[in-house]
């Protein structure tokens, strides 16, 4: 379902991404794990179009249809979600007004309807109450003086709301404690489904406890250089990267 | 009195607006006062609020030719409160100063929105008696060949009174935002609590903010703060926008009209609040186009 194929990124002059091949079939959840300065954040970045993040080779398909080419918001209307290590502060915009524009940005540019206000709202709603958010925090303006935690929780709020086909979560267990993080990764884990693809991205085994990763990559120095089962996690866990950094 | 008595840049509290060059040729009468804007104004109102009495004003400089100034002496007796709302927005010299006298816990509650014009200057002077409080936010939004400024002098004369300031501003190119914001702290006036903030953001490059906060605090037992920034937009949330699905101009769009809005009082008279936010939302709009 999401393909990517000998990609190389660079980022101020300097390659970060040095020929990154990775595969994520339909219905299946992929763990990226790697060392500080792996090019983690980076991958996530350049898969979502961000500006200063060059490709200069290489292929990156949804379904079949190439992204690299396209703008950030058309990945997003193709089904592309990218959960924020960092979630951006939005002063003076509402939750609710955030959440309607990229929803109904998104069902535009796909030939859709926008969403009745009252259907969205009921919709929000409803998946704040299973990320135990109350909902007058729907009101405040997007991320302004939320807590790490609280920025997370709103981070799977959207992605719940837009429900798109891949996902990638950057980091998205920094910031959580561990009462947090198990309700972010159930809800994480009720959107898994035939048709849907998800790219975690850890720097720690504790979050792979909660969404169980079909596969694992080990990503050092620009490349993908080893892959495995959810065990590989662990083993990472107990004898750190040291050996595949020298590896690699 | 003739034009080339008017203030030109050289003089301090016109320095970003060259009030001489704007008027230039224009057939103006002149009379003898105080206050420059009120030598252009054809009279001074004076206005009085009576003890506990409450009014909303809105002020309207709509001109699109010519010089149109309103000049006006406020008095707010003993704690009554004066909401004034000026929607400067004609393309012709725009000229309001409003001097606003409050007495013991009288409140003045001010918003000014402004389009800017050839040179468009509203200007507050305000004293403020006892546990007096003032709030004086505005929002400017400065297209080609529009200036807009925004000139405010407070005084704390006495003990525990409170200034709440809020100026935001968004210009394109060609246009011109000043931001002049003085607050005076008197000696006797302690327990001031008073914080002045001016943001301004500039659209595209050949877009000029000029702004010139000051305090003056002459006693020691206050509470003051203040912060001044000119930038562009936030890139990061525009991308965190586009991530989202929300097309790059909407997002702008968006963005710009948050952090417009964030000025405007939430208890500002509802009608007041919807003609600033449409008038918000047509000037985003235009600038799109």
């Amino acid at each position: 379902m999401f393909e990517v194929k000998d990609l190389r990124v660079n980022v101020g002059g300097a390659e970060i991404i040095k020929g990154l091949n990775l595969a994520v079939p339909a219905g299946e959840t992929h763990a990226i794990m790697g060392p500080n300065g792996s090019g983690k954040s980076t991958l996530a970045y350049a898969l979502s179009g961000r500006d200063g993040y060059e490709v200069i080779q290489g292929a990156a398909t949804l379904a079949g249809e190439d992204l690299l080419a396209l703008e950030p918001e058309a990945r997003a209307a193709k089904g592309l979600f990218l959960s924020f290590q960092y979630p951006v502060e939005i002063p003076g915009l509402s939750v609710i007004a955030f959440l309607k524009a990229a929803l109904n940005a998104q069902r535009q540019a796909r030939g859709l309807e926008p969403m009745p206000a009252p259907e969205l709202l009921k919709l929000m709603r409803a998946k704040a109450a299973s990320l135990k958010i109350d909902p007058e925090m729907l009101k405040r303006p997007l991320n302004v003086g939320f807590s790490g935690g609280e920025k997370k929780r709103f981070e799977a709020l959207q992605m719940a709301v837009l429900e798109p086909r891949f996902a990638i979560l950057d980091e998205t267990d920094s910031g959580l404690d561990i009462d947090a993080l198990k309700i972010v990764a159930e809800n994480v884990n009720a959107l898994r489904a035939p048709d849907r693809a998800m790219l975690v991205i850890t720097h720690y085994q504790r979050l792979l406890d909660y969404i169980r990763p079909d596969k694992v990559h080990v990503l050092a120095k620009g490349r993908i250089v080893a892959s495995g089962g959810p065990d590989l996690a662990l083993e990472l866990e107990r004898e750190g990267y040291d050996k595949y950094l020298r590896a690699a | 009195m003739s034009a080339a008595q008017l203030p030109t840049r050289r003089d301090e509290a016109w320095k970003y607006s060259d009030l001489r060059a704007a008027v230039g040729a224009e057939a103006v009468g002149l009379r003898e006062a105080p206050d420059v804007i009120e030598r252009l104004a054809p009279r001074t109102d004076v206005l009085n609020l009576a003890r506990g009495e409450t009014r909303v004003v809105v002020e309207r400089l709509d001109a699109e030719t010519g010089v149109e100034a309103i000049a006006q002496d406020w008095r707010v007796a003993e704690g009554a409160a004066l909401v004034r709302v000026v929607l400067q927005t004609g393309a012709a010299i725009g000229l309001s100063l409003a001097r606003v006298e409050l007495a013991a816990g009288a409140r003045l509650q001010q918003f000014v929105l402004a389009e800017g014009g050839k040179l468009a200057r509203v200007e507050t002077h305000i004293v403020a008696g006892e546990g007096a409080e003032v709030e004086l936010n505005g929002v400017y939004m400065c297209a080609a060949g529009r200036h807009a400024d925004l000139t405010s002098i407070i005084t704390h004369a006495d003990p525990n009174g409170a200034t709440r300031q809020l100026i935001k501003g968004v210009v394109r190119k060609g246009g011109r935002g000043v931001f002049q914001g003085k607050i005076v702290v008197a000696p006797r006036a302690q327990k001031t609590d008073a914080r002045q903030y001016h943001h301004g953001m500039l659209l595209e490059d050949g877009a000029e903010i000029f702004a010139k906060p000051e305090l003056m605090i002459h006693a020691d037992d206050v509470q003051c703060a203040h912060g001044n920034t000119a930038g562009g937009l936030d890139e990061s949330a525009l991308f965190y926008m586009r991530a989202r699905g929300v097309p790059e101009a909407t997002a702008r769009a968006l963005l710009i009209e948050a952090f417009l809005l964030e000025a405007i009082p939430s208890d500002l008279p509802g009608e007041a609040r919807e003609e600033i936010e449409s008038r918000i939302r047509a000037w985003l709009a235009e600038a799109r186009a």
